[in-house]
């Protein structure tokens, strides 16, 4: 439970503010930006905000693991760490001594769509801290030494994201068992195979591909003169060239679903058994979207929440219950999930799960319901935009994945705007028969015995690829992999 | 307003570490070089008010008004520390339940009153405190402050709501013990403070809380949930007089005893009870990884040392801390290691851990212990001092950003009796801390002879390695692992 639904660092489709709702006292303020294009495509967004003496720099490449190179799944999040090795004119590790060192701090997260590269340093490193992102932007020297010992982490990283904790695998297996041909399906912290075949070269393809100025865009927030902002900018990022290069793109479109599905997994360590169930639903860009966002607050924040109140306070079969719009660039997931609580079946939960489901579909959500959602999500911007990183955070998502800016100061208003009709219609729509996935999380002692291939929950056969040890891929739900 | 609080540029040394770093870096245009910082600006955090209610409740504001947000923190000066040891876990479901039903409200009604806000409302025990908290946009202060004083002071603890909320805690119990982590540090616990009042499982253990009755409940409230046991921190978009106004408006009439509860009758201060110090395998054969760490007694919150603690363990741990430098950075062996020194009321614990691939248990063990070791023998330049200080200072800086950062702080400062001039001397202290201090902190205090070892995960993997490097090693298996006994284990059974 308690999720801070917009704070999620990608896929930040909601964003705040205007002089809204929430008692005629609160105001999100407005976020007042200045936005400029280099000629070689760079855009460059800035917020000044001299409240302390700190500047936060972001750079938001428009690459993510959708579009990790073939039989390499895991590789965009791979070369994030490697874009902290060495550069043109900076030794391996040298962004944390002009950061951490100088008492700021740095780090970059990888998502689906998106890799983002930020830091938070006192402001008079600013000037120094453009330097740095210029260079590596300008090229990578990363040698053999340094990728085996990055990759070698990455793998701690999967098997500490993934193969130690309890439900690591089962959030993998919703969200790759979730799309059928778009490489969403692939996880965004690849395998151990596909990080193990990974090599040098594929790193300087893959910059000089993705990482070039018109697929940029840097944002800076804090305590800073836009004039000498601006010259800084023309002076370390302008001599960068464009490519005379196509810029790929994901084209693959993830069908409708055609019925219900259902698979079963197992793992050797399942505490307590796992239920999730996803529903295909629309881009962020989707119309769509602010209601979903809504069914996701109503069904799941907070301890008065509809799953909080049903699965975990009056029926007691979870022990953890939850709702998540998954929304991103393409076709996202509604995911519910819940850890059926001991003594309780699989089947309690789901059906559990569905009831919540089939209320918001027959019966529109009470006005104070609404209300309180609305509320929620005020709160929610206003913590998110406490701090220059957050206020980053939120308008690189309105530019990079809805594509303007704007829609930092816009989309609450939409937000705002979502009727309990709204909630009904886009359940209705979406979270149909024919939309679910099932899936079953079970401890390996449950596994049937007469086979020793796997077999789905009602008896047809799995077609999932063999399990390996050591070679599973897995991927977090709405995850983002960090340095 | 997010005052930093840094005196990022007196900071003696930072433009000679840069210039260091950039040796070896081969000139090329058009820069080949960082640019050098500009002049820094400094600034003050801003500083708490305080006073004391006529019924002994001490109340802390402290302004900070750009977001029109506020939070507030009811701290009761008791937490887990006073549980009796056949009902672990009492305290922190004393705290727990306070949201769960008053003599007015239902649990879910607290819930619906605070969500309807746009707030939230938690509560649970800590070490040395208790704590119920309450984030709200501060146009929305009053009612929020009502629904404080009501779970605080009039707590109803159905029956129905305590075996709920058991059972929800035993559900969480079985998910930690499902990690290698969690199990480590339930088993440090017991390593570092045996049978004494830090040694069991805050939350309880399956034994304990299926003892927990209502009247075990009712004790805790009873004898710790009172004004002069209290501390109300509000915080945020408030003045002094307001948060005054409101302290004396919802809890002016709070009854109790207004003296503090007398600590020393529970016991503290005995709290190390292992001199010998024990490496320890919790044979988990369906770990995805091991759980490493090295952990001993440490030093209480109040203690003078308590600079030199942290700058000596910041030399360890953050990203470029010798840790996670060994263990990640050149040797790709963990996705993080790191360390702490957890400061109590009673002498805490100083920790170190890493997750590591199974087959590499040992070796990150002895890593580990190598690196503690040589921060009392070997070498601290004064580059590597300063830049670590630097970090120390900034994630300090970073971590008031907030106003629930703010918050907590305060918090933290008047739950150990800390004078709040504290905030604003950090960086100070911190500065005026020498190399020679963190080695002779370091031998005193981190000295691995009085160091034990813990590692949890696929014994078969690195048991025999562990074993060349430790012959005193003792194994237990996960499913012998006893929460409720300094051994650790669970007694044979006699057939």
């Amino acid at each position: 439970m308690r999720k801070r639904f917009l704070a999620a660092v990608f896929g930040c489709a909601i964003i705040a503010t205007g002089v809204i709702g929430a008692g005629a006292q609160t105001k999100m303020p407005q976020l007042k930006f200045r936005e400029r294009t280099l000629a070689n495509g760079l855009r460059v967004l800035s917020v000044v905000d001299k409240s302390s003496p700190t500047v936060a720099i972001n750079v938001w490449y428009h690459v993510g693991s959708k579009d990790d190179p073939d039989q390499r799944s895991g590789f965009a999040h791979l070369f994030e760490h490697i874009m902290f090795k060495s550069t043109r004119n900076m030794k391996s590790e040298m962004m944390d001594r002009l950061t951490e060192d100088v008492g700021g701090n740095n780090n970059a997260y990888t998502a689906d769509d998106v890799t983002v590269y930020y830091e938070v340093v006192p402001s008079n490193y600013l000037e120094t801290l453009l330097w740095a992102e210029a260079d590596r932007l300008s090229g990578l020297t990363v040698d053999e030494e340094s990728f085996h010992s990055e990759r070698a982490v990455v793998e701690e990283e999967f098997r500490q994201s993934i193969l130690a904790p309890p439900y690591g695998k089962f959030f993998y297996a919703l969200d790759q068992r979730s799309y059928n041909t778009h490489p969403y399906k692939r996880p965004t912290i690849g395998s151990i195979a596909d990080l193990d075949a990974a090599t040098v070269e594929n790193v300087q393809k893959f910059h000089t591909t993705y990482y070039r100025p018109d697929n940029a865009t840097l944002l800076v927030v804090g305590d800073f003169d836009p004039k000498q902002l601006d010259a800084w900018v023309d002076k370390y990022f302008a001599p960068i060239a464009k490519p005379n290069l196509p810029l790929p793109r994901v084209q693959t479109k993830e069908p409708e679903r055609t019925g219900e599905k259902r698979f079963t997994e197992y793992g050797a360590n399942v505490p307590l058994p796992g239920v999730g169930i996803t529903y295909l639903i629309p881009s962020e860009k989707s119309e769509d979207a602010p209601a979903l966002t809504m069914a996701d607050i109503v069904l799941s924040q907070g301890r008065s929440s509809r799953l909080y109140q049903a699965l975990i306070y009056q029926q007691q079969v979870a022990q953890s219950a939850n709702a998540n719009a998954d929304l991103r660039e393409d076709n996202g997931l509604f995911q519910l999930t819940a850890i059926v609580a001991a003594g309780k079946k699989p089947e309690d939960a789901e059906r559990s799960l569905r009831a919540e489901i089939k209320k918001l579909q027959d019966v529109p959500v009470s006005a104070a319901e609404l209300e309180k959602a609305k509320n929620q999500i005020i709160t929610s911007e206003l913590r998110q935009r406490e701090t220059n990183l957050g206020k980053a955070q939120a308008l690189g998502g309105a530019a990079v994945l809805l594509g303007d800016p704007n829609r930092v100061n816009t989309d609450l208003d939409k937000l705002q705007a979502v009727t309990a009709a709204d909630i009904q219609r886009v359940a209705q729509k979406y979270f149909t028969d024919q939309n679910r996935l099932v899936l079953y999380y079970l401890p390996e002692s449950q596994r049937p015995a007469s086979t020793g291939a796997k077999a789905s929950r009602n008896g047809e056969r799995d077609n999932s690829p063999t399990v390996r040890e050591g070679s599973l891929s897995y991927k977090r739900a709405k995850g983002a992999y960090a340095k | 307003m997010k005052t930093t609080p840094m005196k990022f540029g007196t900071l003696p040394l930072l433009p000679i570490a840069i210039l260091s770093l950039a040796v070896g870096v081969f000139a090329q245009a058009p820069q080949a070089t960082p640019p050098p910082p500009a002049a820094p600006r400094t600034v003050q955090f801003p500083k708490p008010a305080e006073k004391i209610l006529p019924n002994g409740l001490r109340v802390v504001v402290v302004q900070r008004s750009e977001m029109p947000l506020i939070s507030s923190q009811l701290l009761i000066k008791s937490g887990g520390e006073v549980d009796p040891a056949e009902v672990s876990g009492a305290a922190d479901m004393t705290a727990a339940l306070l949201t769960r039903g008053t003599t007015t409200r239902s649990a879910t009604q607290i819930a619906e009153a605070i969500e309807a806000l746009g707030g939230s409302i938690n509560s649970g025990g800590r070490w040395d405190s208790s704590a119920v908290s309450v984030d709200v946009m501060s146009s929305r202060i009053g009612p929020a402050m009502e629904i404080l004083a009501d779970v605080v002071r009039n707590p109803a603890f159905k029956d129905e709501e305590i075996d709920r909320l058991r059972r929800q805690y035993l559900n969480n119990l079985k998910v930690s013990l499902g990690q290698p982590g969690a199990i480590a540090r339930f088993a440090a616990a017991r390593v570092v403070y045996g049978d004494g009042p830090y040694g069991h499982p805050l939350s309880g253990t399956p034994e304990s809380l299926s003892r927990i009755k209502r009247d075990d409940i009712l004790k805790v409230h009873g004898t710790f949930y009172r004004p002069g046991n209290a501390i109300l921190v509000i915080g945020g978009d408030v003045s002094a007089e307001s948060g005054f106004a409101l302290a004396q408006k919802y809890f002016g009439d709070w009854q109790g005893d207004p003296t503090t509860v007398m600590l020393d009758s529970l016991a503290l201060g005995q709290t190390s009870t292992t001199n010998t110090p024990r490496v320890l395998v919790i044979d988990m054969p369906d770990a995805g990884q091991a759980a490493v760490m090295a952990v001993r007694s440490g030093i209480n919150r109040n203690s003078p040392d308590y600079f030199r603690g942290i700058v000596s363990n910041s030399i360890l741990s953050g990203y470029s801390g010798r840790l996670n430098w060994e263990i990640r950075v050149k040797r790709g062996l963990s996705y993080g290691a790191g360390s702490t020194l957890d400061m109590r009321r009673s002498a805490g614990s100083f920790s170190a851990s890493a997750q590591t691939k199974n087959e590499s248990g040992a070796e990150v063990a002895s890593l580990t212990l190598a690196e503690i070791s040589k921060l009392a023998s070997g070498d601290l330049p004064d580059t590597e001092l300063t830049t670590r200080k630097a970090s120390l200072n900034g994630g300090f800086a970073r971590g008031l950003e907030t106003t629930g950062g703010l918050v907590g702080q305060i918090s933290s400062l008047a739950i150990y009796g800390v004078n709040f001039d504290q905030l604003n001397q950090f960086v100070g202290s911190v500065q005026a801390v020498k190399a020679e201090d963190v080695k002779s902190f370091a031998a005193t205090h981190l000295s691995i002879d009085s160091t034990s070892v813990i590692v949890v995960g696929d014994a078969r993997k690195f048991l025999p390695a562990l074993q060349k490097a430790f012959p005193q090693v003792e194994v237990i298996k996960v499913s012998e692992l006893d929460l409720n006994s300094a051994t650790l284990r669970h007694a044979v059974s006699k057939n």
